[in-house]
């Protein structure tokens, strides 16, 4: 006779594969967002609470001293508290918007711009289908990400108070302390640009030599793609009035290409010239001439996105391991960089592309996300992440992956991949 | 749109940022967890209709109270043990309106949803009402160790009780269990090989 226990195990086995229903991503979706929306509005709360009190954790208890001392620290205080903003426009209710929250992704519809209101003045005017993120917030500024697409942005100035705000755009950084100006990011191809309306903002970034002032009316585009690379991939050779590595920032409108000088920045090895082969696009004749100079040297010397520009042209040349090699001394010599995420990222798709291995290629999607959880790369990552997963066997956790994508990107390319898998 | 921040990194750094209040934490715990902490709560209460409503109760309360998780790699049976813990209290709530059915019959609802006409959904309904007879400790334990297929250990922790406690009260569930499907034939037949069953036969 069977005993109890291994029916019942039977028969529990039973039990929970009739209760599977298939209704559970729809209504884990709903309650996601229910819960969501109750944690940010008792966040809310908290924080106006927090931004009222006199002394953190007391609660807003005046002890000691006179009136005028009172009212003097709640000047000082008051001061101190981060500016807020308001979104209005597309799909969100009412004409005064909704308050918004630093860290939360804002999209701007596809048919309409949406706006970001603050408190302290300043606006900036999402362009449609763009997105952007307000990284945090303090008493004379803020910290904003734009992911990608355009925006308006007018800094107000507030009198002897200097405003500090700070814009972020893939590895592109821009200081300001009061103007208008025009930027656009695109995270595919990494293209930067700026016009400025008035005042004065600073740009820097990885893809700069250093930091660079760009006054009323000027304008300032950039490539932040490796040297070369994005050049081959658009056009045969560089056309007048193009260049993919850098526009002179100028004052005033007009605008200075300088296609030469791209030779004069490349790092020099011995004076070979393998960085000018692979930036016009003879990928297999600059891996030669790298060989030829001493493949180790070359990665031991050359800057981090020369090394970038070589991984590429070996994964091009179908050289994996020379590939591999780059990418890693890379990450040995720059370490904490944005080019050793990318870096990283690369090392992925070498995995996964190259090699099947995509155990290994999850491995390093997740240490991209790892280490720029905001970076350009960051949707590329999760979706890339995502397949790896999935072809690994890991299922469970591809569904994960799959579900936290459609959250953040549901129009993105790995969309219908991401519904594939979750509903597999 | 405005979507709450993609959270893409471990559990240690959600946990951190859970306990600082990070705007995209509680989504991405819920993200990690919910599937599983829900199919805890089908298997303890079966097809209820409250189970999204208690579904927000688990995560509300875990996030209220992440300070208390002492061990990183303890947060899936911490988060089992509340959720095990708010069936519970759901159970006895239910057992309370009963008796307020007596007096004030319009005042209650039913909870369950209401069964298709699909032999197997027939079949959990009436797995459900023998449970419903067991008292909510012992129905905790015999749920989670044949429904959820926990082991002694786990389903102790989670029921928050010693595995000595943890078994006695198991092998009195499993015994009124078994008695109960005992009369049943058909509801028996079906939990042991699966094949057709219908309550017009059994009445």
């Amino acid at each position: 006779m069977e005993p109890a226990e291994a029916k019942l195990i039977r028969a529990g086995k039973k039990i929970r594969d009739a209760l599977d229903d298939g209704n559970a991503a729809e209504e884990l979706r709903a309650e996601r967002n229910r819960l969501v929306e109750t944690i940010t509005m008792r966040n809310g709360r908290a924080s106006r609470w927090r931004g009222l009190s006199l002394f953190p954790g007391w609660r807003g208890i005046f002890v000691g001293g006179g009136a005028a001392v009172a009212v003097g620290v709640a000047v000082l205080l008051w001061l101190q508290i981060p500016i807020s903003f308001r979104i209005a426009g597309g799909a969100l209710p009412g004409a005064g918007g909704v308050p918004g929250r630093t860290g939360d992704v804002v999209e701007a519809d596809a048919r309409a711009s949406t706006a970001l209101q603050f408190s302290e003045g300043s606006s900036i005017v999402l362009d449609k289908g763009s997105r952007l993120r307000v990284l945090s917030t303090e008493s004379n500024g803020a910290r904003v990400l734009i992911e990608s697409g355009r925006a308006d942005v007018a800094i107000a100035h507030r009198g002897t108070r200097k405003a500090r705000w700070r814009f972020e755009a893939g590895p592109v950084a821009i200081a300001v302390t009061g103007t208008k100006f025009r930027v656009d990011w695109n995270p595919k191809d990494l293209t930067f640009g700026l016009e400025l309306s008035e005042g004065s903002v600073i740009v820097s970034g990885d893809c700069l030599p250093g930091p660079r002032t760009v006054t009323g009316g000027g304008s300032l585009r950039l490539s932040c793609l490796p040297s070369g690379v994005a050049r081959t991939v658009a056009a045969a050779t560089p056309t007048a009035g193009e260049d993919e590595m850098e526009a002179e920032a100028i004052e005033g409108p007009a605008r200075a290409a300088a296609p030469a000088r791209r030779e004069t920045k490349l790092a020099h090895v011995d004076g070979e010239t393998w960085q000018a082969l692979v930036a016009a696009g003879h990928y297999g004749d600059g891996l030669r001439a790298a060989e030829r100079v001493g493949f180790a040297r070359v990665c031991r010397t050359a800057a981090a996105v020369e090394l970038l520009a070589l991984a590429d042209a070996a994964r091009l040349s179908g050289r994996t391991a020379r590939a591999v090699e780059a990418l890693t001394v890379l990450r040995q010599r720059f370490p904490g960089s944005l080019h050793a995420s990318t870096a990283a990222f690369a090392l992925g798709r070498v995995a996964y592309e190259r090699r099947g291995d995509y155990n290994e290629a999850a491995r390093w999607f997740a240490t991209y996300l790892d280490e720029q959880p905001s970076g350009p790369l960051m949707g590329d990552a999760v979706g890339r992440l995502m397949e790896a997963r999935h072809r690994a066997g890991e299922r469970a956790a591809a569904r994960r992956d799959a579900e936290r994508y459609l959250q953040r990107f549901p129009e993105g390319p790995y969309a219908g991949t991401a519904r594939a898998i979750m509903f597999e | 749109m405005v979507t709450p921040l993609t959270f893409a990194r471990g559990d240690e750094n959600l946990i951190d940022a859970l306990r600082s209040g990070h705007p995209g934490a509680a989504a991405a715990f819920y993200d990690q967890h919910a599937a599983a902490i829900r199919r805890t709560l089908q298997s303890v209460l079966g097809a209820d209709a409250e189970i999204p409503d208690l579904l927000q109760e688990v995560f509300i309360r875990a996030i209220d109270r992440i300070g208390e998780l002492q061990h990183l790699e303890q947060v899936r049976s911490w988060l089992t043990t509340i959720a095990v813990f708010t069936a519970r209290a759901h159970i006895r709530r239910l057992a309370r309106r009963k008796w307020l059915f007596l007096f004030s019959p319009d005042q209650t609802r039913q909870n369950h949803r209401d069964p298709t006409s699909s032999d197997a959904l027939l079949a959990l309904r009436e797995t459900y009402r023998i449970l419903d007879k067991i008292p909510a400790n012992e129905r905790m334990t015999f749920v989670l160790r044949f429904v959820e297929g926990m082991t002694l250990p786990e389903a102790a922790q989670a029921c928050g009780v010693s595995l000595a406690t943890f078994k006695r009260r198991l092998s009195r569930a499993e015994k009124r269990f078994l008695r109960e499907v005992r009369e049943r034939p058909l509801l028996e037949q079906w939990l042991e090989e699966g094949t057709r069953w219908s309550l017009q036969k059994q009445s």
